[in-house]
């Protein structure tokens, strides 16, 4: 029997064929992101099965939106689609393409080339908008989630540091288990937002959109695999944590996270933006980690230790109180590098849309960080006294909100791009302009 | 990075899968030939089937990062990984003994239903509209229909009849997995109907 399934096994993986259920594409001409040092006579794509051609199956757009392909022709034969070029000027052009598959279905997509200069990404191909307030939630989301999954974790391992007694340890996992799960499904969302942007579809098409130079050819979309692997495998960690009852898997969860949460430095401005360095994004990660344990430490303290173990009160808020000012210091050392990198004028703060949102954060720093001074100073030396940890399950449920409130700001600053650091810089496509 | 430099073949993952999901439908056979006292005579032949599930979903997450060649696809292998190590991971729950209720294997059949309901939504052809689509119909009908059967275990847990039903369950989805193509392991390209191979 055990020989007989061997056997079985191998032979299906040992037959690979190829047959896609819908047409994609196998090679383009120009390819994606191509910089040219000529113009193209044409553009060409080829699919992995025979497709139809439908009207504008190949539009080519200058960046001020005008479509300067020939009438497109299929080639059944070679399963390709092309479309003639007059000779092109100097600068970016963006291809947007749509096909009939065998199987009924449309198929899209959109990418770029440029002649004699780089090829902006794919998500600053004509047409798209840039981030929307649906994205900032989405990112706001990705970093609660964040917070409560590696932040919860930190927070157990550096300061409860001993075995939960069963009903804190079901809160725990819940409230870690919930943040990887939003992580999980606000990375999607994000992706696949971004992704409909830049493929400017109707719903209905959408849904057949190739999102592979999104995904392939843009530093978002190759974060957005790398992260999504890493947070799968975190969730299997603190899986695996919960049913085995082992502190080692916590803390190959918890190493895990914090490498993967600098993903989102190095796809964010502090990797992509003029005058970026190592430096900034080491400042990203610190920062974004720093705020990560900050944050998913006070929720833990306010649902998990204060509500189910009484008994740890005043050990876990001594112990978090003392993190917290190395967290904080932390915070506001990166932070501050970032600012000054991305704002070099301080009327910048008051003159750009990206310095009035970091104004507002900054507030909000400002105001969480007077609520946990209040809490170290006034609070923890008091924390013996009748009647103390009444208030402190409020204040501490109030303080978290404000920090969240924080990551709420930081998730739309990420979103909105600082302003240029050099008056030369031109936009890449001019009717994408629409960046706040 | 290349990510396109270490993807196999659609064909390769559709068989891979396959094979996991006739293990898994196996191992469920056996344990409801010999019955769960032999079975559990062993206590790690008890955590096979659902550590394989687990398994399964845990690697359908690089299949969703890295097709991403259509939306709907994408979503679909998203939600097939959360639902086997959903369902793999509350059934582990119950044998390690972290878990207490009955009511557990509930996740199985929210996990059928999400599954068959991600195939239909996913192919937008009718029936008989080619290989693909008819065997995507077929896999979905398949699955929802087969989610009475854990229902049926979470109240009469030592049903033989709900637990056959729910171990033939992968066997046929591993059988028509392996025919999800035109040029499939078994059955092969079976009808002109479903048009010329295509590449």
């Amino acid at each position: 029997m055990k020989r007989a399934l061997a056997v079985a096994a191998l032979a299906a993986l040992a037959l690979p064929a190829s047959a896609f259920a819908h047409a994609s594409i196998e090679r383009e001409s120009p390819s994606f992101e191509q910089r040219l040092s000529a113009s193209p006579r044409q553009v060409l794509i080829k699919f992995d099965q025979s497709v139809d051609a439908l009207p504008k199956a190949i539009v080519v757009l200058t960046p001020d939106g005008k479509n300067v392909a020939g009438r497109p022709r299929a080639i059944p034969a070679q399963r390709e689609i092309v479309a003639a070029l007059p000779r092109l000027p100097k600068g970016p052009y963006t291809v947007r393409w749509q096909a009939l598959s065998n199987d009924g279905h449309i198929v899209s997509g959109v990418y770029t080339f440029g002649v004699r200069v780089a090829a902006p990404p794919v998500t600053d191909a004509v047409g798209a908008q840039g981030p929307t307030r649906t994205e900032d939630v989405v990112r706001w989301l990705y970093f609660l989630g964040l917070a409560l999954a590696v932040g919860g974790i930190g927070f157990r391992l550096l300061v409860v540091r001993q075995p939960l007694p069963a009903r804190p340890q079901r809160r725990f996992f819940w409230v870690t288990g919930i943040g990887i799960v939003g992580v999980l499904e606000a990375g999607i969302a994000a992706f696949l937002l971004r992704g409909e942007d830049a493929l400017q579809l109707p719903f209905s098409r959408f849904l057949y959109g190739d999102l592979s130079p999104l995904a392939k050819g843009t530093r978002f979309g190759q974060t957005f695999v790398v992260m999504e692997l890493g947070f799968a495998l975190f969730a299997a960690l603190l899986y695996l944590a919960w049913l085995l009852e082992r502190d080692a898997f916590l803390w190959a969860a918890f190493a895990l996270g914090l490498v993967f949460v600098s993903g989102l430095s190095l796809s964010g401005h502090s990797a992509a933006d003029a005058g970026h360095s190592w430096l900034s994004e080491l400042a990203d990660w610190v920062h974004l980690s720093a705020a990560t344990l900050w944050v998913g430490g006070l929720v833990q303290l306010a649902v998990v230790v204060w509500p189910s173990w009484p008994e740890l009160r005043a050990t876990a808020i001594r112990r978090f109180s003392r993190l917290a000012t190395v967290l904080v210091a932390l915070l506001l050392g990166a932070g501050t590098y970032l600012s000054v990198l991305r704002l070099p004028h301080v009327r910048d703060l008051w003159t750009t849309g990206y310095g009035h949102v970091l104004l507002v954060k900054l507030g909000l720093v400002c105001l969480a960080l007077g609520w946990g001074g209040a809490h170290h100073f006034l609070a923890v030396p008091r924390i013996e006294r009748p009647g103390v940890t009444g208030t402190l399950a409020r204040t501490l449920v109030g303080e978290s909100a404000v920090a969240m409130a924080v990551l709420l700001m930081a998730a739309v600053l990420t979103d909105s791009k600082p302003p240029p650091q050099s008056p030369a810089k031109a936009p890449v496509a001019a009717v994408s302009s629409a960046h706040r | 990075m290349t990510i396109a430099g270490i993807e196999p073949k659609a064909e390769m993952v559709h068989w891979w899968f396959a094979t996991g999901i006739l293990v898994l439908g196996l191992l469920l056979v056996a344990e409801v030939v010999v019955g769960p006292e032999v079975w559990g005579r062993r206590p790690w032949r008890r955590y096979l089937w659902p550590g394989l599930c687990f398994l399964l979903g845990l690697l359908m997450w690089p299949v969703m990062a890295l097709y991403t060649n259509s939306m709907i696809h994408m979503v679909a292998h998203g939600s097939w990984a959360q639902v086997l190590m959903l369902t793999g991971g509350a059934e582990l729950g119950v044998v390690r003994g972290k878990l207490h209720s009955q009511y557990w294997r509930l996740t199985s059949v929210v996990a059928l239903l999400v599954s068959g309901t991600a195939f239909l939504v996913h192919e937008q052809n009718g029936w008989y509209f080619a290989r693909a689509a008819f065997l995507h119909h077929a896999l979905g009908w398949t699955l929802i229909v087969a989610a009475v059967f854990p229902l049926a275990q979470a109240f009469r847990p030592r049903s033989v009849v709900a637990a056959s039903g729910f171990a033939m369950t992968f066997l046929v989805i591993a059988v028509l997995l392996y025919c999800d193509r035109d040029s499939a392991a078994i059955f092969g390209h079976f009808s002109t109907f479903a048009g010329v191979p295509h590449r």
